[in-house]
């Protein structure tokens, strides 16, 4: 195939032409829109999220959420889980409660020590991956991560339940309001959003034989969604 | 390029009709698929469906219209994030690709996601003449690859075989002890992969959509395998067709809402992952190479076709396989090629040559449900009648010959048609000769074939006393009636 000069659409295509001023705006209209529906929005999130498969915990306080990631990890009897180092760890300190149960938490977050391969070996070793989440999705009940420093891709995939961590400020409505958030990143970075994301949306599965549905198949089995409200 | 069987079409349909096991498995699709698809549209209303089948519809006419321009868009982001395009004329170029990144980065076990284009260029038989291990990680696409045999369908590639069939491949294969227990099974493929995603060195998928703005590729995955693959190997090749773009990340939202109704169902599938280059520095792991090979194959062509380009807009979802009354009967081999069902039969004969699938455009009763469900409103019906012209017109008598005995009967026909009294003399004489076999109106039995076979469960309806142009010349049409 010869790469020629493709000819530019003439009207452009409108969503290439608006400028990081409109994608603001718009994403100022949609913070505007996201705290005034909070409530309903978090209540829709877990009613969806619960029908695609997610273990939804309605946490009212961080003591309530640790008290429940206490409960799934002692019930799995694990002596080991992982967890990404985002910032609702800090607001969560459900390492130190795990830890205190005589569970080995492994941060996945390289220092000058560890290499890749090393916190690699530590993931497959786990019983849970723990993260929080960037984005929480109320129209498909997802939990949306974008790896990167502190964020590892397979912490939610390789060990056989996850749990996700979701505060009220990670709450969005819809998946259009996902993708504008992502394109003003994109853009106001003079292009570049990082290099992967993933939208998660209940355990794996699938139906290939006989049309059959199976629960957990290569990712995680069972998908827990702390709501931190 | 896989075996081209599609001029086999007539013997292979007529072989898996007579199929007990495989007529079985194909009526799960409309009873499991179909109705999923038809209770996900109910569920947000038929308005709001028709609403995202248009704008999906406008997105796709306006990208494939200025495809060279998206394509280079895409190009340029992609490198942007550090990743590397190659554009693949045809199915040699493109396996000749992957062959290099092979040998060039020492590669020896690959991890692969479903990918229907990789059936067109037959790459994995081409890699493993390299010495390299491929591992198909889709549980469908496992299956096949452990059966040796090609999909069947365009999202559930082992949609064909039964829980035995899988049991014993399973045992045969994986020296596991014989379960046709279907939760177990998916735990053995888990266990039998979960070594082979960690220890690859190159994982390969499809694309389901390709954001130009952004330079990403899109997979909607529910397993797992598909974001092992894109995220445990050091490289990452995405291979896909050049009309996979779309222009910007605000057109993902309509084809995530309408690609997994329309194919299982689903509201969305468990996973979906955007892949815009390789690592980043700082990130904690992932892959440290992503090339994107976007292959042509035959699809300039289909672009360049006004009356065909529409089949480019497809999006793979398989709801006209599902809704097909012929997919329906026969199953996907008997196309003969990676693509079946009513889709398959207007891309493989562009693909594959049309003499050479001449039989697909009429494997078809045109009764237009492919239409009705595809949601990009792509108008296969019309296409079909286009390719039957093409094959009537343009090639040579003996291409498409139509038997003598139908051709007379059709002189026959239209001479009498045309002339009155032709057709006045020949009821008059079909009335003397029925009059040993009609009772009451009716022809129950008629003793000479063909049409013995026809009234061995039907009966005929016995030409009237007065035919309709006596009443009406004689009652309804005098000077005292009053008529238009």
């Amino acid at each position: 195939m010869e790469r020629q000069s493709g000819t530019a659409p003439t009207p452009p295509y409108h969503h290439l032409e608006e400028t990081l001023a409109q994608l603001e705006s718009q994403a100022q209209e949609l913070e505007q829109r996201v705290s005034d529906n909070l409530d309903a929005l978090l209540s829709n999130l877990a009613e969806t999220a619960q029908l695609r498969g997610w273990n939804v915990c309605r946490a009212a306080n961080p003591e309530a959420a640790i008290g429940y990631v206490e409960s799934v990890v002692t019930g799995l009897k694990v002596g080991q889980v992982v967890r990404s180092a985002q910032e609702v760890f800090d607001q969560v300190p459900v390492a130190l409660a795990l830890q205190n149960l005589g569970i080995s938490v492994i941060a996945i977050a390289r220092d000058d020590q560890q290499t890749r391969d090393q916190l690699r070996n530590e993931i497959i070793a786990s019983g849970v991956g723990i993260t929080g989440a960037d984005y929480a999705v109320s129209e498909t009940g997802s939990v949306v991560v974008m790896p990167r420093l502190g964020l590892s891709r397979l912490v939610s995939l390789v060990p056989p339940v996850h749990i996700a961590l979701v505060r009220a400020q990670d709450v969005v409505e819809s998946l259009d309001d996902v993708f504008l958030l992502r394109r003003l990143e994109y853009h106001r970075n003079g292009g570049d959003m990082g290099s992967y994301l993933n939208f998660i949306t209940g355990p794996s599965r699938t139906a290939d034989i006989e049309q059959t549905l199976v629960v957990g198949v290569h990712g995680p089995k069972e998908v827990h969604m702390v709501l931190l409200e | 390029m896989p075996q081209v069987k599609t001029q086999d079409f007539f013997d292979a349909s007529a072989l898996s009709i007579k199929d007990p096991e495989l007529r079985q498995a194909l009526q799960r699709v409309g009873t499991g698929f179909d109705k999923a698809r038809r209770e996900a549209i109910d569920e947000v209303s038929a308005e709001v469906w028709e609403q995202w089948r248009e704008v999906a519809r406008q997105i796709k006419e306006h990208t494939i219209d200025h495809l060279d321009y998206y394509l280079e868009l895409l190009h340029d982001n992609v490198n942007k994030n550090g990743g590397q395009v190659h554009f693949a004329r045809d199915a040699e170029q493109a396996n000749a690709i992957v062959a290099d990144l092979v040998k060039s980065k020492g590669v020896k076990i690959v991890t692969k996601g479903k990918s229907m284009v990789s059936e067109e260029l037959s790459l994995n038989h081409v890699l493993e003449g390299l010495g390299t291990e491929v591992y198909e990680t889709d549980l469908g696409e496992y299956i096949i690859q452990l059966a040796d045999e090609t999909p069947s369908h365009l999202v559930a590639p082992a949609l064909h075989k039964t829980k035995a069939q899988v049991a014993q491949l399973f045992t045969d294969n994986l020296g596991v002890p014989y379960t046709d227990d279907i939760e177990e099974m998916a735990r053995v493929a888990r266990e039998a992969l979960r070594g082979k995603f960690l220890a690859a060195d190159m994982g390969i998928t499809g694309a389901n959509f390709l954001v130009a703005e952004t330079g990403s590729l899109v997979i909607i995955t529910n397993e797992g395998n598909g974001r092992l693959c894109t995220s445990a190997p050091r490289i990452h090749v995405g291979i896909t067709g050049m009309e996979k773009v779309i222009p910007s990340l605000h057109d993902l939202a309509v084809f995530l809402r309408l690609l997994p109704r329309s194919a299982t169902g689903q509201r969305l599938t468990s996973y979906m992952s955007m892949v815009s280059g390789p690592r980043r520095e700082a990130d904690e792991d992932g892959p440290e190479e992503f090339h994107l090979v976007i292959v042509d194959n035959g699809r300039s062509k289909m672009l360049a076709d006004p009356k065909l380009r529409e089949s480019l807009y497809c999006i793979r979802c398989g709801a006209c396989l599902n809704i097909c009354p012929v997919y329906q009967k026969v199953g996907g081999h008997a196309y003969g090629w990676v693509y079946p069902g009513p889709i398959g039969a207007i891309v493989t004969p562009s693909l594959v040559g049309l003499k050479q699938a001449k039989d697909l455009p009429f494997a078809s009763s045109l009764c237009g449900a492919c239409r009705e469900v595809c949601p990009v409103k792509i108008n296969i019906p019309r296409m079909l009648l286009h390719l039957r012209q093409e094959l009537t017109e343009n090639s040579e008598p003996t291409v498409n010959s139509i038997p003598a005995w139908e051709s007379i009967l059709a002189r026959c026909y239209t001479a009498i048609m045309n002339h009155p009294t032709l057709l006045s003399m020949g009821t008059k004489l079909l009335k003397l000769l029925q009059m040993p076999l009609a009772r009451n109106g009716r022809i129950q039995r008629v003793p000479f074939a063909p049409l013995s076979r026809w009234t061995h469960s039907r009966d005929l309806p016995a030409l009237p006393k007065r035919p309709f142009r006596e009443i009406w010349r004689q009652e309804l049409s005098g000077p005292n009636q009053s008529h238009q």
